[in-house]
This record gives C-alpha cells, structure tokens and sequence, in this order.
C-alpha cells in the first residue's frame, strides 16, 4: 500500500514536479541512434518526461532536441525542412540550429537581430553505443556521460530496442524489480524462448517455485536477490539490480547475453520501456540478432512503422487462451515483453497503489519506493544530487551464481555484480 | 497491408469499446470502485536486540492496524531456547509469549542491528516456519556493523521466506504502512 500524495509524487514527471526534477538529473535515453541515420534525414517527435520536443541530424551530424513547435504561431517543426545546418518552419521559414537558437527570420531584416530575441528551449543529445541520450537539467548540474556496459561495448556484442508502453514509468519499472513473478507469469517461456532457453539454472527455477528473497541496498539503488534450492544443499541465487531511478536488469541465463531496461516516462499515463541485450565478452550470434529483431527474449514485435508493439490493448494483446490451456504460456499472451507490459497496462494508465496488498516477498518493490521517495524529497528540500548519476553507481551487472548456504550473495558475489571489462558474466 | 486485417480483426473480439471491460479513456482506465479488497492483517514485530527495540519504540505509537511490537528482553537465548521460554515484553514492560502472539499472525517481521541476537531469530522464525506464517527478517544498518548484521543474516536465512538489509531504521516504518501492519 502507498498513500495516495506518495503515489503522485512518484508518478508525476512533468516539469515542475519533484519527480520530473529528479529525472532531470540524470542522462535518460531518449531515442535509438538509428531514428536520425544521417545527416539532413527527417526530423523526428518525441515526447519525454511531459514535454513535445522534436530531435534532428544537421547538416554537420550535430544532434539537436528542442521544443516540437515553432516560437512564431506554433507550428509542429516536424513538418520543417532539415537543411543547411538547421530546421526551418515550412509555413514562415523561421530557421532553428541544433542549439534551438533561431538563425534566420526571413520576414525581418536581417541586420535587426531580431532572430536572436527567439530561441527554442533545447536539450543537448549525445550518443553513446545505439542511443542518443539527453539531459533535460540544469547546465551546471550536468552528470557525467552516462557509461552503462550495454552502450559502451563494441556494437557486435550489443543490441537495444524500445518500445512504447502505455502506463505509468513507475509501474513498468516494478515489474522489472518484481522477482517473484519470474515463476509464474514467464515460467511458459523458459523453456521456449531461444535466448532463454536450455541453461542450467532453468532446472533450478523449475524444481523450486517458491524462492526466497534478499533485498540489500546499495549506494546507487538495490541488489535483488533471489535464491533458489540448488544441488548438496547449496543455494541458486540469481541477483537483480536496480540503479535509480529506473534502471533494472535481469540476471542472465547460461551463456545467453544478458539484458536490461531502462523505464522513461513519456508522460504520467505513457513510458519507453527500453531493452537492451549485450554480451560482454563476444559478439552476438546471427541467431541471437535476429531472435531480438523477432521479438523474442525481453524485446518485442511492432506495428509497422511505428514502436507500438504488435500485440496491444487494443487486439486484447493477440491473447490465445487455448496455449494457455495447453501450457505453453502461463498467461496466455506471447513474448515476455508484452506478458508483462499487458499486466502493467491492465492496471490503468497510473495504479491506484492505495489499493494494493503487498506482501513480505514485494519488498523490493517496497525498497525502490522508499529509495525514491528519499531521494525525491532530498533533492526537493535540500538540492541534494539524487544516487544513480555517477559513473560507480552504473558500473553494476546482474549475475546468476551457486553459493554455500552460509555465504551472504553481497559480499560473495560482489565481483560479479560489478562491470569487469573483457571478463565474462558470472552466469548459470 | 493485407495481413494487418489479420492481425487485428479478431471476431471473437468485437471492439466495443466502454461496453465491455476495454476501457475506452484514461478515466475510465484508472476508476476504481472504493469497496474494500482486504480485511485487516495481524502483524507481530520483533525487535531481537536493544537497538532495533530503540528504532521500534519510535514508531510504536503511530495509528498501525493490528501491529504488536515486541521485545526480545533478555541475551543469551539459543537456537535451542523453547519457544516458551523466549523472553518477550510489550512496549509498556508487560511480559508476552511467543505462543499467544504468533497464534493469529498473519505476518511476523523480525528487526535486528547486531549479530547477538542470532538466537532468538531462530527459535523466531523456526516457529513460524513450523506454522507456514510468513516472516520477514529486517536486518539495519547494513553499512556498519558488517560481520554483525551478516551473522543475523545467516541465521535467518534458513528460516524466514524474505531478508532485508536496510542502511536506515527509516525503512521500518516504510515497510510496515505498505504491509498494511
Ligand atoms: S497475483 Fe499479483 S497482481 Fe494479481
Ligand atoms: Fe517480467
């Protein structure tokens, strides 16, 4: 249960609000690299945290994100003419750089400097591996460039895609932190999925469906661990992290790659839900590519031509109850991705947590609420910088591991749930 | 285009949008009716030693629901002590028995910051365990008292379905409001 003023505060991104503050503290990921492929493509919308921005290439390859409509009657810029080092309004031809500062007012002289009273509010984007990141804070609180082992190992061994989940950031991101619906909501696709399947520890989530959980904070958010009945006694832990505000990651399976999300708001009853699938140590198969570009695994499949998922509200999710009944998929809808995003969505555009029953086995999900709740209100009251923005607190892997019964999974695992360049998961 | 037809005519679906449970906008999506979805839990917390009983006492007076808050009033109990013979107290010094505070437990949370109480959080958890109650040991001050919090973490456990290590007592109350204790 959460209090109605918690729940807002926590779901409400907008500008203005504590929690879109916190999110402006940090580099989100704001569209895939291949959206702006070249220089002078065609622009492209994007909504992030409540605001309408447009994103476009110059003719330099700088990228530009900036408020979507024009300072002069409020034009959509994504109708604009990418050209000539900037984007021009195609109904006056008022003319933006990368920068958001208008260069050009064809109407007005051009010795009247008028142009230069107009600018649009702009965003810096920088890419990092497939991502184009952005910043939406303050200059002078700008963290480090965001160096998450997934964007930064070599593009052979990684692959991110998005898609648009229509709920609340907050409760897709719970669900990523949620470790006891692993058994039974994707207990159908362990055993099908190709970049799940056939790995040792499924055994052990097949033989022992009533994990037991160790929740443990870090600096930078959560460890979640869950352990499992292993062989002579021994215990099957498999740790998720959580590094605030809203990055999780699954522990991996074998020597399948290991993946991960990041939860962006779009607005209070929309998010990105981003997944990313990376192996640190080798190239990603031909297979395994083409498996994520399928939809398997935590990626999905889309509407053509657009980052809506194939299976949505709106087709019931392609639900097939007779696989359900065969037990092939517990839920019944296919894809880990949308078996999760169906539930998510099914709550309503924010979840009424005032409703809600927790039991002693959320308290991971309880922990992330009171970590952010925390640092929220830190930051609000005090300015203090929110955990999660620095280089140590993103150097974090999840990591699969057998371990004697009396060895605490934080101390005896701490290598593992810690990036180690040109070393290989830690995985079963 | 063709297969999209296929794809989303699904005639056993017919889209009627508000007649059916499809809710059609945001309102629609997010109303809930206000009838209550639960009865109220017992929930029985143990404070295993003086500081965790300290961190207790600053909460104890708070509007919980059904929460009893206990103290383990004496050291030296073993994983060998009875269940009998664990020395409890309520928060105004009255004596308490395991028995007849874990009889109707829903939930039975236990707190620790050092690793003296290793003891009592077995014959504790042990208890509910052998009950099928559902208990979740807090262990506090993750960042000091290392080796400490990890013994009471390795003696819990084997017992208790959920561990938490929580760097501050302010996730005491955090927890219990969302257990609805
Ligand atoms: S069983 Fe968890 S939401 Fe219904
Ligand atoms: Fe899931």
């Amino acid at each position: 249960m959460l209090r109605k003023e918690v729940n807002e505060l926590l779901t409400q991104t907008d500008p203005e609000t504590p929690m879109g503050d916190m999110f402006r503290q940090y580099w989100i990921p704001a569209l895939l690299a291949s959206e702006l492929p070249e220089d002078d493509c065609p622009p492209t919308r994007v909504k992030l945290l409540g605001e309408r921005l447009i994103a476009f290439r110059d003719s330099k390859g700088r990228y530009g994100l900036m408020d979507e409509f024009c300072a002069h009657r409020g034009v959509s810029l994504w109708f604009g003419r990418n050209e000539e080092g900037g984007l021009r309004c195609p109904y006056h031809g008022w003319k933006y750089d990368y920068q958001g500062n208008c260069v050009e007012v064809p109407s007005e002289p051009e010795e009247s400097g008028f142009c230069e009273k107009i600018k649009l509010r702009a965003y810096p984007l920088i890419k990092v591996g497939d991502i184009l990141w952005t910043h939406m804070g303050d200059k002078e609180n700008r963290p480090p460039e965001p160096e998450w082992e997934f964007a930064t190992v070599p593009a052979e061994q990684t692959y991110t895609s998005k898609r648009w989940q229509e709920c609340n950031w907050l409760q897709a991101m719970e669900g990523g932190i949620d470790s006891s619906h692993v058994s039974f909501l994707h207990s159908g696709s362990l055993k099908s999925d190709p970049l799940f399947r056939g790995a040792k520890g499924n055994q052990y989530n097949q033989n022992d469906k009533k994990p037991v959980f160790e929740v443990v904070e870090a600096d930078g958010g959560l460890y979640i661990g869950a352990r499992r009945m292993a062989e002579d006694g021994h215990y099957y832990w498999r740790i998720t992290p959580w590094v605030m505000p809203s990055f999780t990651m699954v522990p991996p399976r074998g020597d399948h790659p290991m993946h991960g999300h990041f939860w962006i708001p779009i607005d209070d009853h929309n998010c990105w839900a981003w997944s990313f699938d990376y192996h640190p140590t080798r190239a990603l198969t031909t297979d395994e590519r083409q498996a994520m570009i399928d939809g398997w695994g935590v990626h999905n499949q889309y509407v053509p031509g657009t980052f809506r998922p194939r299976q949505n509200k709106d087709n019931d999710y392609l639900m097939d109850r007779d696989a359900q009944k065969r037990g092939e998929s517990y839920s019944g809808i296919w894809g880990i991705a949308m078996q999760d995003a169906s539930l998510q969505e099914s709550m309503g555009p924010i979840v009424d947590r005032t409703k809600e029953n927790l039991v002693s086995t959320d308290n991971g999900i309880i922990m992330a609420r009171h970590r952010l709740r925390k640092a929220v209100t830190a930051l609000r009251d005090k300015g203090t910088p929110p955990p999660g923005r620095t280089t140590d607190h993103q150097m974090v892997r999840s990591a699969a591991r057998v371990l004697p019964p009396d060895q605490p999974f934080k101390d005896a695992m701490k290598d593992d749930l810690t990036v180690r360049p040109g070393v290989k998961q830690t995985s079963v | 285009m063709a297969g999209l037809h296929d794809l989303f005519f699904d005639p056993n679906h017919p889209t009627l949008l508000s007649g059916c449970a499809r809710a059609a906008t945001a309102e629609e999506a997010a109303f809930r009716v206000q009838y209550p979805n639960s009865t109220t839990r017992s929930s029985r917390i143990f404070a295993l030693d003086p500081a965790a009983a300290e961190a207790m006492y600053a909460i104890t007076e708070d509007p919980w629901n059904n929460a009893h808050f206990l103290t383990v009033t004496a050291t030296g109990v073993t994983a060998s002590t009875r269940a009998d013979d664990l020395p409890l107290c309520h928060p105004d010094g009255s004596a308490a028995t395991l028995e007849s505070e874990i009889r109707d437990a829903d939930v039975v949370v236990l707190l620790a910051t050092t690793g003296d109480s290793e003891g009592a959080a077995e014959v504790i958890a042990r208890e509910c365990f052998n009950r099928n109650i559902m208990c979740a040991g807090l262990a506090l001050g993750g960042g000091q008292d290392q080796p400490g919090v990890d013994r009471v973490v390795n003696s819990m456990r084997r017992f208790a379905r959920v561990l938490v290590v929580a760097n501050d007592t302010d996730y005491i109350p955090a927890m219990l409001t969302a257990l609805r204790a």
